[in-house]
Parts: structure tokens; sequence; C-alpha cells
């Protein structure tokens, strides 16, 4: 094969595993956005602080595969607080005040992660080796298999658990008709933070595999969250794998105009993506269903 | 069983329920009818929990029930089949039924197992519904969303069912259907408070009667009397 072909098909590769994990985050978007109709905005710096929390896990001396439910089980925690104290609260008031106050959480994560860790870039330690591997020419790291796999994985996981508990099934009624839900007898509310956990893990998890190929740092967050809220406006915030394709292809174009037009124009895909899915819907991002809710 | 005394309710504006006190006793089937916008249905959401009410009291089973939340009255036994069905589309009929017991059902063990019995007994009542058990319930005719809707109530072993305007929409052969179902639940000791615009109907299957006009009960009594009543049906009934 020709050598600069392959060049070009290695960034799109590398880009596209990066868009696997914008569109784990993005998932995050969906899961909550489906029962309660309220998304985090900061759901990158839930991604940054599940990669921290599983630094300092790995720090204390815990194995990898004990790290990576420990900052799970951190983001669910997160996830969850973050819809009983903010979320919660503004949307009883029937406003948006919601994206606002899941905006300053997510400042105040950041500047508390910047306190406590500093603002410098952390290795995120891994059981594997560092080594390449060589698929038709295409080489890629075990922790880009691992960003694969793991996006993969969490998002199947999770939509089998939708489809095959009651308590899925539940989240389900809830954001198909919350009242009609209510009569059956389930706590809405509930359906709403469990949602919110899952999410919140989703996030954590994000982190443990997005962190070993890019560092941690405070940085992460901010891109993170904007590129994953163009997958999932792109891709629909009701439901589906289209996030993935989504995902896929914003990462592979950012790589591959950072290579074209010099490595400042990286972020100009998600960028263009999102003001293309903003203006070719009129109605808002939430559209109708926030408007039914006032 | 249930009592309801000057229950005030309403939306945005006005009460649409303006102090009405209704008594329900066991095994009963009482009846609530009244023109379009009368307030039947805000007095059944009211009562479920879905609006909170402005004033009066419910009591169920002895226990004030006034101002809980819809899941927390559905768990006490007291369940509302909404009016206009409300089934959830994209989920199947089967998951559906499910929902229906679903404080019963284990959140994340085998709950097919736990809930077979059930779903049989709810089959055996609705055949149709058996058939089409793995279909989207948004894709089924208004009289299987209506059978469904029934069928999911009835998976909650309720101990009273509020039906709110299970005619509504369905063609006069299959509301025939639908209320041979009602009176078979009633006939095995349901109590049931079914709330209807088309009077001579829920006049035939209910024991009492009570008549709601802009929120108020304007006439109550025997249902018997009041369908034997001309002035009563012309005046109230249409
Ligand atoms: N969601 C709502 N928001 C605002 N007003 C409402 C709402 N639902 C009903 N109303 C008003 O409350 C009043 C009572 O309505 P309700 O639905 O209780 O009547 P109903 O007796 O059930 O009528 P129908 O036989 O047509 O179902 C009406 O004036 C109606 O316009
Ligand atoms: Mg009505």
């Amino acid at each position: 094969m020709d050598a600069k072909y392959l060049a070009l098909v290695q960034m799109a590769v590398g880009g596209g595993v990066m868009g696997m994990a914008y569109a784990l985050v993005a998932y995050g978007f969906q899961l909550t956005y489906a029962a309660g109709k309220a998304v985090n905005f900061g759901q990158g710096e839930l991604v940054m602080l599940g990669a921290f929390a599983g630094i300092t896990l790995s720090g204390i001396g815990l194995p990898y595969w004990a790290v990576v439910p420990g900052a799970m089980v951190v983001g669910a925690l997160l996830g969850w607080f973050i819809e009983r104290v903010a979320v919660r609260l503004a949307l009883k008031q029937r406003n948006e005040g919601w994206i606002l106050l899941t905006i300053i959480v997510g400042l105040f994560a950041l500047s508390s992660v910047e306190n406590i860790w500093g603002r410098e870039d952390r290795p995120f330690p891994v059981p594997w080796p560092a080594e390449a591997l060589d698929f038709f020419g295409i080489s890629f790291t075990w922790s880009e298999l691992a960003i694969v796999v793991g996006a993969l994985g969490m998002m199947t996981l999770v939509e089998l658990a939708k489809r095959y508990t009651m308590a899925g099934i539940a989240v389900q009624a809830v954001s198909a008709d919350p009242d009609a839900a209510e009569l059956c007898g389930i706590r809405s509310q509930s359906a709403i933070s469990l949602s919110w956990a899952v999410s919140g893990a989703a996030a954590a998890f994000a982190g443990t595999v997005i962190g070993p190929v890019t560092t941690v740092g405070p940085t992460m967050a901010a891109a993170l969250t904007l590129k994953a809220f163009s997958v999932a406006v792109v891709a629909g915030l009701d439901s589906g794998f289209g996030l993935v394709i989504a995902g896929v292809a914003l990462g592979a174009a950012e790589n591959l105009s950072g290579y074209a037009l010099g490595s400042g124009w990286r972020e100009a895909p998600g960028l263009i993506l999102l003001i293309l899915a903003l203006a070719l819907r009129p109605q808002g991002v939430f559209g109708k269903k926030i408007i039914r809710k006032v | 069983m249930l009592k309801v005394e000057n229950l005030r309710a309403g939306y945005s504006g006005d009460d649409a329920v303006r102090g009405i006190s209704i008594e329900v006793t066991e095994g009963s089937c009482i009846a609530l009818v009244g023109a379009n916008g009368a307030g039947k249905s805000t007095l059944a959401k009211t009562l479920c929990g879905l609006l909170t009410p402005r004033g009066g009291r419910v009591i169920f089973d002895g226990k004030e029930i006034t101002g809980l939340s819809a899941s927390e009255v559905a768990r006490r036994g007291l369940c509302l089949c909404p009016e206009g069905r409300r089934v959830f589309g994209p989920l199947t009929v089967e998951e559906n039924l499910l929902l229906g017991a679903y404080p019963r059902l284990p959140s994340f063990g085998p709950f097919r197992r736990a809930a077979s019995g059930d779903l049989q007994r709810i089959y055996a009542m609705f055949p149709r519904l058996r058939e089409r058990r793995s279909q989207q319930a948004g894709s089924l005719s208004g009289g299987e969303q209506q059978m469904l809707a029934i069928g999911r109530v009835l998976m909650a072993n309720p101990r009273f069912v509020v039906l709110d305007e299970p005619s509504m929409g369905l063609a006069p052969l299959v509301v025939k259907e639908v209320f041979e179902a009602i009176c078979s639940l009633h006939a095995s000791g349901m109590t049931i408070l079914l709330s209807e615009q088309f009077a001579k109907i829920a006049l035939v299957v209910s024991n009492y009667a009570y008549i709601i006009e802009r929120g108020s009960v304007v006439l109550e009594g025997a249902s018997k009397g009041l369908a034997e009543n001309p002035a009563v049906m012309s005046a109230y009934l249409g």
C-alpha cells in the first residue's frame, strides 16, 4: 500500500478510537436525557474526576481490575449527587436553570481538581505493555484497544440491562410516560436518580480508558464535554448506536483536519458539527420535550 | 373502602373539581358520569395522586392518602387505568404487563418467572394480548390498547381500580367487549370506580352513580333508579 495513504488511514484510525471515547461520554447524555429530560453539562469534568479517582486508587496500591470499578462507583455517586442537588431543584421550578447549575458544578469540580492534584498532566497506570500492535500495517496500542472494547462493552452492557432487567424496563417506561409509570407504582424519581448514577459511572469509566491514551489533567474536561455534546446532538439525544458512528466520524475528522490544516485546526470539526446541528434544529436541542414540561 | 371528602383540585386556573364527596364500599362498582369537561378525570387523577389536591381529604382503607405520590397510592392497591390508555408505546405488550406488577418483581433478578402466573391470568382474560405479546404496544389497535391498559392495572393485584373513560375512541362492538371485561371483573369481587361519559352503559354496569357537572356532584343514587328516570337522562346525560 502507498505509504502516504497508509499514514492517512493510520490517522483516521487513531482519531476514530478517540471518537469511540466521545461516543461513550455522549452515551451518558442520552441516559439522563431519556429518563429525566436533562443532561449534565459537566460530563467532561466527571470523566476527568473518574480518571483522577483511578489514578488515586492505583496510587494506594489497588490493582487495575479494582481501580476501574472503584472509579465507576465514584462516578456513580457524583452523577447521583449532581441530579440530587442541582438538576432536580431546577426542574421542579420548571425552568432551564439546570443547564447553568450543571456547568457550575463542573467548574467547581475543575477548580477542586486543580487544588488537589495540580494542573500538570499525569500518566494513568495500566497493566498492559506500552508497545504498539500491528494490524495490516496500521498500528495501535493496547490502551487504544481498551477504549474501543471498553466503550462498546459498556454501552452494550447498559443497553442489555435496560432491556432485560425490570429496573431497566422501568427506566424506559419513565422515559416514555412518567405519569403512567407512576401509576404502575414506579417511583419515577428513583428511575431518574438511577439513570444519573449509571451515566456518572459511564463517564468515570470513560476516564479510566481515555486516561491511559491522553494522560490525565484538568484540561481534558471542557474539550470532552463539547465533543461529546456535538456527537449527542448529531446522533440524537433520544437513543441509538448512531452515537458510535457520529463519534468515530468526528474523531477521524479531527485527526485528518489537524494533519491537513495544521494542529490548531483539530478542534474545528467538532465546532462546525455543533454549529451545523444547532442551525439545522431551530427548535433547539431539547426541542418539544422541555416545552411540554413547562 | 374509599372515602373522598370535599375534594378540590385543578390546573393553572380555577378549580376543576370543586368540593366533591363520594364513598365507595368494598365490592361495589360506582360510576362517575358527566359531560365533557365535567371534572371526572381531574377527580380520578387527584384520587390516585397524579394531581395534588387543593383541599379536602382522600381516605383509603381507613388511612388518609391525600397528597401521596401516585406510585405510593398504587403500591397501596388503589390503581388508576388512565384516560387515553397511556400504554408504553415503545415497549412490548408483555413488558407493559410486567410493569403493572413492578413493585412485586425483582428489579435485577429473574422477573419473568416471578410474574408468569399473573401473566397467564391476564392472557386467559384477554387472549388477544397473548397473541401480540412481543409486539410494540404502540402498534396495537385502540381496543387492544384498552385491554392492555386494563390488563396492566390488574397485574398490580389491585384492591380497587379506577377506570377512566375505558370506552373512549372505541367502536361500539369493542366498547361492548371492554365492558364485558369490566362486568366480569366486578363479578369476581373487584371494587371499581368507573368514570364514563357514555352514561347508558355506565349505569348498566354500576350499582350506584354520581352525576358530575362543572366540578360538583349534582345528583347521586342507585344506578338503576337514575337510568329509569327520563328527566335525569335528558337533563344530564344527553
Ligand atoms: N391538563 C390540563 N390542564 C389544564 N386544564 C385541564 C387539563 N385537563 C383538564 N383540564 C380542564 O379541567 C376541566 C375538567 O376536565 P376533566 O378532564 O376532568 O373532564 P372530564 O369530565 O374527564 O371530561 P371528558 O369526559 O372529556 O374526559 C375542563 O375544563 C378541562 O378543560
Ligand atoms: Mg375525562
